[in-house]
C-alpha cells in the first residue's frame, strides 16, 4: 500500500500518469474474464457505465476508531452509518452504496495510512468520519490533493474550517465539510450567553489536550465579551485517573461558578470525584461543554450530576418530529438510544444524499461536487441544518440543557435556545 | 498552598499510592521470583475490574466481588503459568514478549464480552459518604483505600516473613535453582507465585474501579504506573514496593497540580533521578546478572 501511494507521487512528480498497478491489472482481467463466461449476471447499471457515474456502486471509506479509547464512539457512527443505509434500501440517488470501513485505532499514523488507502487502492468516491482532530489536521493535505470529497463527522478543531496563517495547524479545503461542530459553537456562545446574563466570574477546567484548551480559550472569549473573567484554571492530562487532586484545588478557590470541558471517562471521573469531595454543598456549580453530560455519561454518574448546566447542538430529548423519527427509528434497529456521535454521522450521510441527488448522482466532477454540498439545506435531528458555504462548517443552534432527575431518568432538559450559531471562520 | 490545601492534597496522594502499592505488589512478586516482567498485569487487573463490575450487577455486593475478582484472576493465572511461560523459562525477552500477546488478547476479550463503552462502579454502601477532616470534609472510600493498602502491606509482610510459603519466596528469590536442587517443586511454587501476583492486580482493579472507573485503555495506564513504582522502589522486594508508591503517589499528585503544564513528565523525571543516583531503586537489591 505504502509502495503504491510512493510509486504515484512518483510519477506525478515526472510528469506522467501512473497507469495501471498489478492489483488493479488482475482484477479488470478477471472481471473482464467473469463477465465473458456470464454474461447474464451482469446487472444492467453496472455494465459499461464510466467511474463514479449514476447507477454504479458509490464508495463511502469510513475512518473511524473500532480499538483504543474512541472505540465506542466509532461503534457508534458505524450504527448510525447502518441505519441510514437501511432506511433508504442502501441507495443513494439510486447509487447503491457500498461501505468500506478502516479502524484507525486512534494512532494518527495509522489513519493517515489508511486514508491514502481509501484514495489510491480503494478510490472511494466520499470518506467520511474521523474521531481525533489531530488525526483530520494529518489527513488534511492528502485528501485536498486527491480533491477527496470528506465530510468530517466528529473531529471538532476549529481550524479545518477556517482561513489559518500558512495553514498551520491545518485549513480550510473546498472538499472538506463538517457535519458535527467547531470548539467554538460549543463553548464561545455559552460563555457570551451567560455571563450575559449576569455570571461574571469563572474558573475553568478543562482536559490539557489541544481540543480542551481550545474549548476553554473559546469559552474566556465569550465570557469577556461581556466583561466576565476567569480567576483560574485546572488542566489534567487527558484520559486522566484520578480528579481527586484538581477537584480539591478547585475546592480551596473563591470562585464558585466551574466551565469544565471533559468526556467520556475524564467526565465520569470528574462528575464522581466533584460530588465525593462535596462541592454541590459548598455552593459550587458545574458548567461545561456538552460531551460533560452526554448519555455515556449520565447513564454511569445519573443523579450525581443534576444541576449540571452544559451547551450542545442536540439532546436525545430534542422535541422535534425528526429527532422523535431518528430517536424512534435507532431505537427500533438497536437495543439503545443514539447518541450525538450517532447524529454527527448521520446528518453526514443526509447532507451526501441530498447533494448526490441534485448532481443526479454524479460523482466526477469534485468541484461540482463541492458545490452542490454546500447548498445542502434539510430539517435535520438537532434542527435546520446547512453548511456555511464560506467554511462548510454547520450553521446550528445552541441548546442550554440542565441534566435533571425524573421518575429515575437522568436527562438533559432544554432551558434555552442560542439561534444559528456560525463558527467565525473566514 | 494553604495547610488545609496541602493536607488535603497529601491525602489525595497517600490513597493514590496505597492503590499503587495493591498494584505493584504484584508485578514486583513476580518479577522478584521469577525474573519475568509481566507485560500483562495490566490486563489482570482490567480484567479484575470488570469481574468486579459484572458480580456487583448479578449480587450487589462490592464486598463479594472484592473476593470474587482476585479468586478469579488467581485461577487465570494458575492456569496461564504452566500453559505458557513455563515453556519459555530461562528466555526472559520471548517471556516479556508472551505477556504482551497474553494482555491483547485479554483486553481484546473484555471488549468483545463487556463491550468498550465508559462504565463506572457505584461506591460500596457504607463506604459512599464523606467525614469531616481537617479543612473541610473527605470522601470514606479514599480513607479506606489508605487503610486497605497499609492493611495489605502488613499481611504480606507477615506472609513474607514468619510462613512456609513466605520462606519458600524468599528462597526462590535468592536463587530458585539452588532451592530446586533441595527438593522443592519449583514448578509449583513458580505456578503459585504468579497466580498471586495476577490475585493482587485483579484486587488493585476491585478497588480502584469506584475512583478510576472503567474504560479501554485503563490496563496500559495501570502497567505503567506500576512499572515506574517498582523501578522507583526496586524491583523483586516488597519495600521495594512500598517506597515507590509511597513516593510516586504523592510526587504524582502535587506534581499534577503545581506543575500542570508538566504533569506526566513529572513521575518520568523522579525516574530519571533515580536511575541516575541508585539504579537499583530506593530499596533494590543489587543483582548479578545470571
Amino acid at each position: 500500500m505504502g509502495g503504491f501511494s510512493k510509486k504515484n507521487d512518483l510519477a506525478a512528480k515526472r510528469g506522467y500518469t501512473y497507469r495501471l498497478t498489478r492489483r488493479q491489472f488482475l482484477v479488470a482481467s478477471s472481471a473482464a474474464a467473469l463477465a465473458a463466461c456470464a454474461p447474464a449476471a451482469v446487472t444492467p447499471g453496472a455494465s459499461g457505465s464510466p467511474s463514479a457515474a449514476p447507477g454504479k456502486e458509490l464508495k463511502i471509506g469510513q475512518l473511524l476508531p473500532f480499538t483504543g479509547v474512541y472505540a465506542e464512539l466509532g461503534n457508534s457512527m458505524r450504527r448510525a452509518s447502518e441505519l441510514y443505509f437501511k432506511l433508504n434500501d442502501g441507495r443513494m440517488a439510486n447509487r447503491p452504496i457500498k461501505f468500506i470501513y478502516e479502524d484507525d485505532a486512534n494512532v494518527t499514523a495509522t489513519g493517515v495510512a489508511k486514508t491514502q488507502k481509501f484514495i489510491d487502492q480503494d478510490q472511494v468516491d466520499v470518506m467520511m468520519g474521523v474521531v481525533p482532530t489531530p488525526l483530520a489536521y494529518a489527513i488534511r493535505p492528502a485528501v485536498h490533493a486527491a480533491k477527496m470529497i470528506f465530510i468530517d463527522t466528529n473531529a471538532g478543531g476549529n481550524a479545518l474550517t477556517r482561513d489559518t496563517a500558512d495553514c498551520k495547524p491545518a485549513c480550510k479545503s473546498p472538499y472538506i465539510f463538517r457535519s458535527s461542530f467547531s470548539s467554538y459553537q460549543i463553548s464561545y456562545p455559552i460563555g457570551d450567553y451567560l455571563s450575559a446574563k449576569g455570571t461574571k466570574d469563572w474558573f475553568l477546567a478543562y482536559a490539557n489536550y489541544g481540543f480542551g484548551t481550545e474549548s476553554a480559550a473559546d469559552f474566556t472569549t465569550g465570557v469577556k465579551k461581556n466583561g466576565g473573567s476567569v480567576t483560574g484554571n485546572v488542566a489534567p492530562p487527558l484520559a486522566n485517573a484520578d480528579f481527586a487532586p484538581f477537584v480539591t484545588q478547585i475546592k480551596n478557590q473563591p470562585t464558585k461558578n466551574v466551565y469544565s470541558f471533559f468526556s467520556g471517562a475524564d467526565a465520569v471521573g470528574f462528575i464522581k470525584t466533584w460530588n465525593q469531595l462535596g462541592l454541590p454543598a459548598a455552593g459550587y456549580k458545574m458548567y461545561g461543554a456538552g460531551f460533560l453530560t452526554e448519555q455515556d455519561v449520565l447513564k454511569e454518574v445519573k443523579d450525581l450530576a443534576n444541576g449540571a448546566v452544559t451547551s450542545l447542538f442536540w439532546a436525545v430529548e430534542l422535541d422535534n418530529a425528526e429527532n422523535k423519527k431518528f430517536v424512534a427509528d435507532f431505537q427500533k434497529q438497536y437495543p439503545l438510544l443514539p447518541d450525538v456521535f450517532a447524529v454527527q454521522q448521520y446528518d453526514g450521510m443526509r447532507a451526501l444524499d441530498e447533494a448526490l441527488k441534485s448532481l443526479g448522482g454524479d460523482t466526477t466532477d469534485k468541484d461540482k461536487f463541492s458545490k452542490a454540498l454546500e447548498d445542502v439545506a434539510f430539517k435535520s435531528p438537532r434542527g435546520d441544518f446547512a453548511f456555511d458555504k464560506t467554511t462548510h462548517n454547520p450553521i446550528q443552534d445552541i441548546y442550554l440543557r440542565e441534566v435533571k432527575t425524573t421518575g429515575g431518568q437522568t436527562v438533559n432538559t432544554i432551558l434555552d435556545k442560542i439561534a444559528k450559531v456560525t463558527d467565525p471562520g473566514k | 498552598m494553604s495547610p488545609e490545601l496541602l493536607f488535603q492534597q497529601a491525602l489525595n496522594g497517600l490513597s493514590f499510592g496505597a492503590l499503587l502499592f495493591i498494584l505493584a505488589a504484584g508485578l514486583s512478586l513476580v518479577f522478584g521470583m521469577m525474573d519475568v516482567v509481566n507485560l500483562a498485569h495490566g490486563a489482570f487487573y482490567m480484567l479484575g475490574a470488570y469481574v468486579a463490575l459484572s458480580v456487583v450487577q448479578l449480587t450487589g455486593s462490592f464486598w463479594l466481588a472484592l473476593v470474587a475478582a482476585p479468586i478469579a484472576l488467581g485461577a487465570l493465572g494458575l492456569l496461564l503459568e504452566p500453559l505458557l511461560l513455563r515453556r519459555l523459562r530461562g528466555r526472559h525477552l520471548d517471556q516479556v514478549l508472551l505477556t504482551i500477546g497474553v494482555s491483547l488478547v485479554i483486553v481484546d476479550q473484555i471488549g468483545l464480552l463487556w463491550g468498550r463503552e465508559v462504565r463506572s462502579l457505584p461506591f460500596p454502601p457504607g463506604l459512599d459518604g464523606s467525614v469531616a477532616l481537617i479543612g473541610g470534609v473527605y470522601p470514606v472510600y479514599r480513607l479506606f483505600v489508605i487503610a486497605f493498602g497499609i492493611a495489605l502491606a502488613a499481611a504480606i509482610a507477615v506472609i513474607y516473613r514468619r510462613t512456609k510459603l513466605g520462606m519458600l519466596i524468599r528462597a526462590g528469590v535468592e536463587d530458585a535453582e539452588m532451592l530446586g536442587a533441595l527438593g522443592v517443586n519449583t514448578d509449583r511454587l513458580f505456578a503459585i507465585t504468579f497466580a498471586v501476583g495476577a490475585a493482587l492486580a485483579g484486587l488493585a482493579g476491585v478497588i480502584a474501579a469506584p475512583v478510576f472507573g472503567l474504560q479501554p485503555g485503563m490496563d496500559v495506564d495501570a502497567l505503567l504506573y506500576s512499572l515506574v513504582v517498582v523501578v522507583v522502589g526496586g524491583l523483586g522486594t516488597l519495600g521495594g514496593a512500598v517506597a515507590g508508591s509511597v513516593l510516586v503517589g504523592p510526587v504524582d499528585t502535587f506534581g499534577k497540580v503545581l506543575f500542570q503544564e508538566f504533569a506526566l513528565a513529572v513521575i518520568f523525571a523522579i525516574v530519571a533521578l533515580v536511575l541516575l543516583f541508585k539504579p537499583t531503586g530506593l530499596l533494590g537489591r543489587i543483582r548479578i546478572a545470571r
